[in-house]
């Protein structure tokens, strides 16, 4: 740090949380404690039913009711046009309407707004409220979305978002099937219910034409003003958002969506202050949730057990409205990034359904973590060598960097190998193993799982709400220190962790210094709290704001006293010379100069005592951590007992060492949440069936060990040599934790691959049972094999005794059902001539040559973008226009095909090879798009 | 999560309470400590016109001695009874059992009554009230009955218990005090209802089992009394008992269901296993690996 500071060192240290003593004592202020005279209250009556078609209202006798101010439907908000934006502030891919609008998708979707005058009144007027569906059979799981009717009218499938190759890649799949040993398993990961302490709510506050003012609980008050701003776009209308202090996010909280938007659009419409807080129900039905996903990874190993090559097939679980459509293209980019790998391939996939849609949740591609290391342990059970050794033979290591690792990430910063060494350290595997070879002769099952990881944290520069962090600090003229950040505490304790920085670079008493975070009218832009960035950039960004402002004290000081800046220092809150202890003052009497008497200052100088700065991190910042944890399973019952769980993590520079155990520990409870018990269920009608915390189940703190702390940290390149810590244990506990119970069943040539491992499972297991999805996927379709031989001998007995059997085709068409068999059979041939017809109809092919409305499904969500092509012969030229700029190429026609390469720098320098089909004034096609496999492209001809 | 519309209404004494129960004809709903019909309440999941507030009534709260048996009043919180003398020294596997209901939170409200009365199948109240033998007084206007704990339970939360009906006192008999206790519960986390849960008392004679009562809980639609066991283990020493074979007995009586949180196989393997374990600790048998 900075030599000319000797104060007291703050960061490092396990000071005290600020915000504790008004957390801990009820006087936080989280949306629901916001009272705004005259707000009304919102309750929704929402959807009973997955998939179907709304055919009437009835909203007379709620209207009736004492209290009832307005019943609102997707007819009433229609007034206002309100774009769903994704968290990259893309338009979503589908079209969403803040209420259901003609058709309901999931259960829990909201239908009719009801506002009245207390929550109370709202509710009962919602149980008055009929509405009338035609419900069609919804598609549920991710099997289902392969085959069933699409979720969203128009599309043709359920694909969501594709990535990848989608063809058979003969050379790797030659590696795959010659290598010496092949590791395969199929990872399937139950759906996860976000359950924040705060549930969602929001409360509208117009102000007049000029501002709205939104108290929402949010990642990020600056990124909600932004999206509310471009969703709406009011002309002469600013929307202020405002979110003290935040109960937990994990992710749902990025972005408004369904129920905070229709709030918002109502209050707009009425003119009225409106409060909606979700209350746990809905928040275990109607809030978007997380992780339903399956990898199916395929690893080849040499003899050695060095990697030879991997393919990843991966699918995800979008719902029907998902945050943004997506495929987690994540998931592969950083599956293998850590390891020496000279093959990987994949395709990723999600997929639409009529279950509730897809949030960001706690580390959203933690599946790679995930699916790598339980296969690796597997891999060395199977090959023969310890689950250390093979992690040793093929992890990135010090000595290797700078490289670049798979999928064309540069690895120069990574430590996982090192933080292994320095965990072995503290568990003494070899010790562990007599004891539990000894616990094994007495029915005693132990195991300890290892894992290892690193996390992209702290992106910024190359996607466009990724920002960088701002930090306003000033000397208050009574020489107490404030700060504005464009960070935003969700608990993790921003306002302490940021305090500590600036009493360390300032030179102040932590008690002197206050940060300020919440309200988009004050400091500037950044996403929040979101990708582990905020210690890094936010911390960063204090650094150097708190140096400018430091370097102006020293000028203020040394013209004041007649000094060599070189000899100011600031320890204490005092500005002392050195050498010459009687030209002491304090900060006050400086900052009082600064603000009061500017013809004191040097001449030029800007009066009073403020700085900012916006920091822009390296692209990225790696996280590396290596865990181990120790279970016992009882053999009687299944249960898990976990008796040790050690964590080394190189997160850099620690700012408050208590905060950070603090977020791993709390991302562990979560893994062992995931790994343990916390499943949310579907039934085959897309019924939720763990709507309240009695089926839900999240760890208590009686599944909670108390976690060791070896800090392995290494300054990063950013500033301060942070690196961010907000993700990592629940992407890396939860492959630790199932290690150590495959470990454990190890006798059991268990295969621990379909989460959570309920007491149930574990005992199917030891029973040498296969749980996986795919072997229930089996008895599923054996059963039905079975139903349906059980069906054709019951009709075979049915026919010898029935008297329709050889009758002519006529009488048998008067039976029951035979007629509209038979009318059905003539409605299709009919409709096959129509198709006929209508095909030979069709517009002749016209050329390609004009302009283009285009839409590229991409890993940040879907860009849109302008084609223009003029054609010559077989040759092309043209241009793509989009937000971002315009970008000339010139590429081949051959008929109606028009192919071309184009280069980008953002977000990383890659050749997009577009082929494109045109018919008539549709265009599709695909855009390769090097290591980051194939996008979707869709357009049509520009009007 | 806001209830419907409700009366509510608080009375002092049990005849006025019975009064309001007779007059509301099916309509009203009592509440004692709320820990389960509060949340009921707010999901409107129960929807009652009037609702009974028990917490007045000084009578339905307390613990008694009786003639050879101790009367527990209904409205007696599960910490205070967990508390009480009486009960420590004469029914020690109750305090046992309410240990495991909910959190030391809950407890402060929930009732031994309401929890009694509700009817939950995986919970431990019902399970203990049917292994003790209680009698349980129910009163209405038109006067008193008493049924035994293990003729109370129709179904999941449904029990005899008529509309206008109030538990009035659980009366256990009482036990010697050399019996021996038999309690196990499996649940994912402290304070759920059970995955498999078995309680039980054992009365040894010369040597000899001279009385045993054991019941289930979470193993079916009510607690299940383990009647084949119990008879089998009668007149037996404890010397050549084959716990495993008792198990089976007890076992084959259950009837357990697949749900969220484990399957009915889950259930039947290792209750089989806990009563052989909880049996043979609580007999001193050694069992064979």
């Amino acid at each position: 740090m900075n030599p000319t500071i000797n104060a007291a060192r703050f960061i490092g240290q396990r000071v005290p949380r600020k915000e504790d003593h008004r957390l801990l004592t009820g006087r936080g202020t989280f949306v629901d404690d916001v009272v705004v005279a005259g707000m009304l209250h919102v309750a929704f009556l929402r959807s009973p039913i997955a998939r179907g078609r709304i055919l009437s209202f009835d909203t007379a006798a709620a209207r009736a009711m004492p209290g009832v101010h307005a019943i609102l439907t997707a007819a009433d908000l229609s007034a206002l046009k309100i774009d769903m934006l994704s968290f990259f502030l893309a338009p979503a891919e589908i079209a969403i309407t803040p209420l259901a609008d003609g058709r309901v998708a999931y259960v829990g979707e909201p239908v009719v707004m009801v506002i009245a005058v207390d929550r109370y009144v709202a509710e009962d007027a919602t149980s008055l409220i009929e509405i009338d569906y035609d419900e069609e059979d919804p598609v549920v799981t991710i099997d289902d979305a392969r085959t069933g009717a699409p979720v969203h009218p128009g599309m043709d499938s359920n694909v969501a978002a594709a990535m990848g190759e989608d063809e058979i890649n003969e050379p790797l799949e030659a590696l795959l099937r010659d290598a010496p040993h092949l590791i395969s398993g199929t990872i399937t990961h139950q759906r996860i219910a976000q359950s924040p302490m705060e549930t969602r709510g929001v409360i509208v506050s117009p102000q007049g034409s000029e501002e709205i003012i939104v108290y929402i609980t949010c990642a990020s008050p600056h990124l909600i003003a932004r999206n509310l701003s471009m969703a709406f776009n009011l002309p002469n209308t600013n929307f202020r958002v405002i979110a003290k202090d935040v109960g937990g996010s994990f992710g749902l909280k990025n972005q408004p969506w369904k129920e905070e938007m229709a709030v918002i659009a109502a209050g707009i419409l009425l003119g009225r202050p409106l409060k909606w807080i979700e209350d746990r129900w809905e928040n275990l039905t109607g809030a978007n949730q997380a992780r339903e996903q399956e990898m199916t990874l395929r690893i080849a190993f040499d003899n050695d057990g060095k990697l030879l090559a991997s393919h990843a097939d991966y699918h995800l679980n979008n719902g029907a409205y998902p945050h943004g459509a997506d495929c987690n293209i994540a998931v592969v980019m950083f599956l293998w990034s850590a390891y020496k790998i000279p093959e990987f391939s994949f395709q990723t996939q999600g997929w639409f359904s009529n279950t509730a849609g897809l949030a960001a949740y706690r580390g959203p591609w933690a599946i790679e973590t995930l699916a790598r290391e339980v296969l690796l342990d597997e891999a060395a059970r199977k090959i023969g060598i310890d689950p250390i050794e093979i992690r040793r033979r093929n992890l990135i290591t010090r000595a290797d960097q700078p490289m670049v690792a798979s999928m064309g990430i540069p690895i120069d910063d990574i430590s996982p190998m090192e933080c292994l060494d320095k965990l072995l350290e503290v568990v003494d595997v070899a010790a562990f193993r007599i004891e539990q070879e000894a616990a094994r002769k007495e029915g005693r099952y132990l195991g300890i799982g290892f894992a290892t990881y690193i996390e992209p944290t702290g992106a910024a520069g190359s996607i466009n709400v990724m920002t960088g962090e701002l930090a306003h600090v000033q000397i208050e003229p009574t020489g107490k220190v404030t700060a504005i950040m464009s960070t935003h505490s969700q608990g993790h304790g921003t306002q302490t962790t940021m305090a500590q920085i600036f009493a360390e670079e300032l030179g102040v008493p932590f008690e002197d210094v206050t940060v300020h975070e919440g309200d988009s009218s004050r400091g500037g832009f950044s996403p929040g709290a979101a990708g582990s960035r905020q210690g890094v950039i936010g911390g960063g960004a204090s650094i150097k704001a708190a140096g400018l402002l430091r370097d102006k004290i020293k000028k203020v000081a040394a013209h004041l006293l007649n000094a060599n800046p070189d000899d100011v220092t600031i320890e204490g809150g005092m500005v002392r010379v050195r050498g010459a202890e009687e030209m002491t003052r304090s900060l006050r009497q400086i900052a009082e100069i600064a603000y009061g008497e500017p013809d004191r200052l040097p001449p030029g100088m800007e009066s009073g005592l403020e700085a900012q700065y916006r920091y822009n991190p390296p692209p990225m910042t790696f996280t590396s951590a290596a865990h181990a944890c120790i279970v016992e399973i009882d053999a009687e019952t299944g249960f898990v007992k976990i008796k040790r769980w050690v964590s080394s993590e190189d997160c850099g520079v620690m700012i408050n060492p208590a905060i950070v155990e603090g977020q791993i520990s709390g991302g562990l409870a979560q893994a062992i949440g995931t790994v343990l018990l916390e499943e949310f269920g579907y039934d085959d009608r897309g019924n939720p069936t763990t709507v309240t915390f009695k089926d839900y189940m999240l760890p208590a703190i009686s599944d909670v060990p108390d976690f060791e702390f070896v800090h392995a940290n290494t300054p990063s390149q950013a500033e301060g040599g942070f690196r961010g810590v907000g993700e990592g244990g629940c992407i890396i506990g939860p492959p630790t934790l199932v290690n150590a119970i495959a470990d454990a069943l190890s006798p059991f040539n268990a295969r621990c691959l379909d989460l959570p491992l309920t007491p149930s499972k574990i005992l199917q297991l030891m029973e040498g049972k296969d749980i996986s999805r795919a072997a229930q996927r089996q008895v599923k379709s054996d059963a039905a094999a079975a139903a349906a031989a059980a069906k054709a001998v019951a009709e075979k007995e049915v026919h010898i005794g029935s008297h329709g059997e050889g009758l002519p085709p006529m009488a048998a068409a008067m039976l029951p059902g035979g007629a509209d068999a038979a009318a059905l059979e003539a409605e299709s041939t009919e409709s096959e001539v129509h198709a006929d017809g209508s095909a030979t109809e069709a517009a002749p092919p016209s050329s390609p040559a004009g302009d283009w409305d285009c839409v590229m499904s991409t890993p940040m969500g879907p860009q849109t973008m302008k084609l223009h092509f003029d054609i010559e012969g077989d040759a092309v030229t043209g241009y793509t226009s989009s937000p971002d700029g315009t970008a000339e190429f010139t590429g081949i026609a051959l008929g109606n095909q028009i192919k071309f390469d184009l280069k980008v720098t953002k977000p990383m320098k890659i050749t997009l090879k577009y082929d494109i089909a045109i018919e008539g004034d549709v265009l599709a096609g695909k855009v390769k798009m090097g290591l980051f496999g194939t996008a979707k492209l869709k357009g049509s001809r520009a009007e | 999560m806001k209830p419907a519309p409700f009366d509510y209404m608080r009375p002092d004494t049990i005849e006025e309470a019975c009064a309001i129960l007779a007059e509301a004809g099916g309509g009203a709903t009592v509440i004692a400590g709320g820990q389960t019909l509060m949340p009921l309440l707010a999901l409107r999941m129960s929807q009652p016109f009037i609702l009974v507030d028990l917490s007045r009534i000084t009578a339905l709260r307390g613990v008694t001695r009786i003639a050879e048996a101790t009367r527990i009043g209904p409205m007696t919180t599960q910490n205070d009874a967990i508390a009480d003398a009486t009960l420590q020294s004469r029914l020690p596997l109750l305090v046992q059992a309410l240990r495991h209901v909910g959190h030391h939170q809950t407890r402060n409200r929930g009732t031994i009554g309401g929890s009694i009365a509700f009817g939950e199948p995986a919970a431990e109240s019902p399970a203990a009230a049917v292994a003790l033998g209680a009698t349980l007084e129910l009163r209405s206007v038109r006067g008193v009955r008493t049924v035994p704990a293990d003729e109370f339970y129709l179904g999941p939360y449904a029990t005899v218990i008529e509309p206008d009906e109030l538990l009035t006192a659980i009366d256990v008999p009482d036990w010697p005090a050399d019996s021996v206790p038999l309690f196990r519960e499996v649940a994912l986390r402290p304070g759920d209802f059970a995955l498999v849960g078995l309680i039980g008392s054992i009365v040894l004679e010369s040597g000899k089992i001279a009385r045993a009562s054991l019941a289930w809980f979470g193993m079916g639609a009510t607690p299940i009394k383990a009647r084949r066991a119990e008879d089998a283990l009668i007149g037996q020493s404890p010397d050549s008992l084959q716990p495993a074979l008792i198990a089976e007995l007890a076992i084959a009586e259950t009837d357990p269901f697949d749900d969220h949180h484990a399957t009915a196989d889950y259930r039947r393997t290792v209750g089989q296993r806990i009563f052989t374990r909880t049996l043979s600790e609580a007999l001193g048998i050694r069992q064979a690996a």
